[in-house]
Parts: structure tokens; C-alpha cells; sequence
């Protein structure tokens, strides 16, 4: 009996190869799911034009923004030149005029002397 | 043919003819062996296209911009050498001799030329005028510690400049003209 039982269990579990079909089977049924699998981040694919969209308005964008700074830092460049420059003309206006009353000063005292005093000018 | 080589006569003459104008703009030297020395040197060079991008500057409602501004009118240059010393005599006046030179040149004319044996202040002004009008204007202040020298190129108002007395923080030293005696009164 027991020989039977082991006969009939080698017989049931011999293994068999699979038929043709089988594995055109597979392969379509592998190559359908992975069409529709989502994929690892979740993010949808954009048709080509519309990447090239926004590709180029990114880069548009980049631009004017660069452009922008650079126009910024140039006029606030050109403010500092000025304020200094405004700084410069009202520093050399007034030592200027403080030399000139240095020697209207020097003048006027020598104008108060007495005339046996005064030293030729 | 005689027009033209008269062209051509005048063309190679223009040089010349600008060279021997004489130039408002002195040139200064750059004292470094000074600056070293000094314990406050002031260095401004201002040309004309500074003065006008300062000119936009000045704010025309302030009294001390407006008064700035009115000066600024037909200048072309403003050149600053000052420097200080913390004790006398650290310089000589061979110094200065170099800038003295160049107002020896023709169109240059004395304004003033003060001697003060109290304060050891000597200042000289000179002048360059033509056609009439004042082009440029140097001064030379030296005092025991400190020396100035100032060139203004163009047409400098004197007068607007000594007005600056009282703005900059500049003393005023209410130099008027003599009044006129005033009419008594009969009765």
C-alpha cells in the first residue's frame, strides 16, 4: 500500500514543462501591467510640447530676473557714485570758501591796524 | 589748390593753437611722501561728468543744495589737496613750489596775496580770466600744520562762493560793505 501511495505521488508531482502558449501568456499579461503601473514618485508624464513650455518660460523668466538684479545693482551703484560725488563738491565748496574767509579775514585785521603797523600785503 | 593747402596749414596748426591757450587746470602732484606724513589728507577730483551726476544729486529745496548748485553752474573741474599735520613745519614750502610755478603761466592773475605774521596763514588766489570771464580759479592756503590747495576749472562766481559763508558750516565773518551815514533829522 505504501508503494502504491509513493508511486502515485511521483507520478502527481513529476514536473512538466509548461506549453508555448503559456509563456506568450505571461509575457503579455506582464507587459499589460506594466502600461498601467503608476510610476515611483506619483507624477503623471507630459506630452513633450508641453515640457518644451515650460522649459522655455522658466528660462524666460531666469532672464528677465537676472536682467532685473543686474539693472538694480547698477542703479544703486550709480546712487552711491552720486551721493559721494555730492558729498565731495559740498566738502571742497566748503573748504574753499573757509580759505577764502581766511583771507578776507587775514584783511579785514590788517584794515583795523594801525597804519605803522600793517604789513604789506 | 591754395585753398586747400591753406586748409591743410590750419589743420596741422590747430594743435599748436590749442596747446598755447592757457589751461585753467593746474596739475597737481600727488604728495604721497606727504600723506604719509599727514594725520588727515583730503584728495577730491572731480571732472565733469562727477560734478553733473552730483549736480542730480542736490536737492534743490535744501538752502545748502540750492546754493550748491547754483555754484556747480558752468563748472567743469574741482580739484582738492589738503593735508594736516600734528606738528609744524612738516612741510616745506618747495612742496608747493610746483603747483606756485604753474601760476606764473600766462593768464593766470593775483587776486589776493595775504601774509599773517599772527596766525602764520598765507593765502594766495589766483585767477584766469578771458573774455571777460572768470575760467578757472587756484588757491593756495598755508598755514603751519596744514596746506590746501584748490583748483576749480570754469566759470567760478566769487561772490556766490563767499555767500557760502554761514552754510557748510562755515562761520560768517560779516564782511559788509561801509553803510551809508544815515540823514539827520531837522526839526
Amino acid at each position: 500500500m505504501s508503494e502504491d501511495l509513493e508511486s502515485q505521488l511521483r507520478a502527481a508531482l513529476t514536473p512538466v514543462a509548461p506549453r508555448d502558449e503559456f509563456t506568450q501568456r505571461l509575457i503579455a499579461r506582464v507587459t499589460a501591467d506594466k502600461g498601467t503601473e503608476p510610476s515611483a514618485r506619483g507624477i503623471r508624464r507630459r506630452s513633450p510640447r508641453a515640457t518644451a513650455w515650460w522649459l522655455s518660460a522658466s528660462m524666460a523668466a531666469s532672464l528677465l530676473i537676472a536682467v532685473g538684479v543686474q539693472h538694480y545693482r547698477q542703479e544703486r551703484r550709480e546712487a552711491e557714485r552720486g551721493l559721494e560725488a555730492r558729498r565731495e563738491v559740498i566738502e571742497a565748496l566748503r573748504m574753499t570758501s573757509q580759505k577764502l574767509n581766511l583771507a578776507y579775514e587775514v584783511i579785514k585785521n590788517q584794515s583795523s591796524l594801525p597804519a605803522e603797523d600793517k604789513p604789506g600785503v | 589748390m591754395r585753398n586747400h593747402i591753406l586748409r591743410i596749414f590750419f589743420a596741422l596748426m590747430a594743435p599748436t593753437l590749442v596747446w598755447a591757450a592757457p589751461n585753467p587746470r593746474l596739475a597737481l602732484p600727488e604728495f604721497s611722501a606727504l600723506a604719509q606724513k599727514a594725520t588727515e589728507s583730503v584728495t577730491i577730483t572731480l571732472d565733469a561728468a562727477l560734478l553733473a551726476m552730483a549736480g542730480r544729486f542736490l536737492n534743490g529745496n535744501d538752502p545748502q543744495d540750492a546754493a550748491t548748485k547754483e555754484i556747480l553752474k558752468g563748472l567743469q573741474g574741482i580739484y582738492v589737496r589738503s593735508y594736516t599735520f600734528d606738528k609744524d613745519a612738516a612741510y616745506q614750502q618747495s612742496d608747493i613750489d610746483a603747483v606756485r610755478n604753474q601760476l606764473s603761466a600766462p593768464g593766470w592773475n593775483r587776486l589776493v596775496e595775504t601774509r599773517s605774521r599772527k596766525s602764520q596763514a598765507n593765502v594766495d588766489i589766483y585767477i584766469m580770466v578771458a573774455n571777460n570771464q572768470a575760467t578757472g580759479l587756484a588757491l593756495i592756503a598755508s598755514e603751519p600744520r596744514q596746506f590746501t590747495i584748490v583748483n576749480i576749472v570754469g566759470a567760478i562766481d566769487l561772490d556766490k562762493l563767499h555767500k557760502l559763508e554761514g552754510q557748510f558750516g562755515v562761520p560768517k565773518l560779516d564782511i559788509d560793505a561801509p553803510k551809508a551815514p544815515t540823514p539827520s533829522i531837522k526839526k
